[in-house]
């Protein structure tokens, strides 16, 4: 399969949005600003923390915030990691990545920020700043995302994808796309395929006409 | 509300690297201030980070509300449009009405034989050749 048609690729994945479920996008920003605009996003790796951050923007934009987006990831400098914090008096910063920070590079990135309008943070695990909402998980969440991006395309996942992948959506949607190049996304051709190249099978090319 | 659509001359899609690309745009707009314009580009997908690049942009100046005009891009030796599993690289004419924040796209491609080049992975033609050998020996 070409990559340009693989239901899996990257700007199909992206468009996904995060599904808040159990709240209202209205009660969640009425909760952040009951933590003064100060939080952050917890979850483990792939739970949708920086999609979350991301549909949170135009809702904190509609409100007046001017934003500005901060990002580390495990391969940012050492420079990187201390120059984030520039003149930021007046604006709410959206800081993806912020585990990536040592506690006292954090200490001094919270102190250089002390004046801006807000900050919401995505990170791994809680403490940081107070959490406005914890990103989960679920086999259920992984089938319906695939779903949304196969859009009536036939593909049987492997039973085991979400356990497999620790509930890690991003890595088990990566399978999901290598399944689909090559092919081995059909149960029904699998089947086929196995049986005709099988010692029990009759080969076709022997088979009289 | 803004309707906006891309027409290419014969209908064709195919072009090898260097050739023109004619055709004509039309547009139906409402909205006041409009800005119109046409770009040539690339960009990949796939199963990493997409990249794009803008070859050539033509703006239509002081557009009428109702109107259709002839376009023509040169295109460049390369990149050819191409496909493998994990990338593919598509070129396509994007004509964008910024006030209205309204986005037609028309993909084509770009190649030696006026088609894409299609990448084939070493293992999958190793794996045809001994498929090919086990019926063709019994």
């Amino acid at each position: 399969m070409r990559a340009r048609d693989n239901p899996f690729r990257s700007e199909s994945i992206l468009r996904v949005r995060y599904r808040l479920l159990g709240i209202e996008w209205d009660q969640l920003l009425g909760r952040c600003e009951q933590l003064h605009y100060r939080a952050a996003l917890v979850g483990p790796c792939g739970s949708g923390k920086t999609t979350l951050l991301e549909d949170l923007e135009p809702r904190l934009r509609a409100k007046g915030f001017e934003t500005v987006w901060l990002r580390l990831n495990q391969e940012s400098s050492l420079r990187e990691r201390w120059s984030l914090s520039k003149q930021t008096t007046g604006q709410f910063l959206l800081f993806d990545g912020a585990e990536q920070l040592s506690w006292v590079a954090w200490q001094f990135f919270k102190w250089r920020t002390r004046r801006a309008a807000g900050l919401i943070i995505t990170t791994h695990k809680p403490g940081r700043l107070p959490t406005l909402w914890k990103c989960n998980t679920s086999a259920g969440l992984l089938s319906d995302i695939m779903a949304e991006v196969l859009a009536g395309s036939r593909f049987t996942p492997p039973a085991d994808l979400f356990r497999k992948h620790k509930g890690n959506l991003r890595e088990a949607l990566r399978e999901c796309y290598d399944l689909m190049a090559c092919g081995a996304h059909d149960q029904t051709a699998r089947s086929v395929v196995a049986s005709f190249f099988s010692d029990t099978a009759p080969c076709p090319a022997t088979v009289s006409p | 509300m803004t309707e906006l659509s891309i027409e290419l001359t014969d209908d064709r899609t195919g072009f090898a690297p260097g050739e023109e690309i004619r055709g004509t745009i039309t547009w139906s707009t409402e909205t006041p201030g409009e800005k119109i314009e046409l770009r040539l580009f690339w960009f990949t997908r796939g199963k990493g980070t997409a990249d794009a690049s803008i070859v050539e942009t033509i703006p239509f100046n002081q557009p009428s509300p109702h109107e259709t005009r002839p376009f023509r891009f040169v295109l460049p030796a390369g990149p050819y449009s191409f496909s493998g599993q994990l990338v593919s690289l598509v070129w396509a004419l994007e004509l964008v009405a910024s006030a209205s924040k309204t986005v037609v796209r028309r993909e084509i491609e770009v190649g030696p034989d006026r088609r894409e080049v299609r990448l084939e992975s070493v293992a999958s033609k190793v794996s045809a050749a001994k498929s090919w050998l086990t019926i063709k020996t019994g």
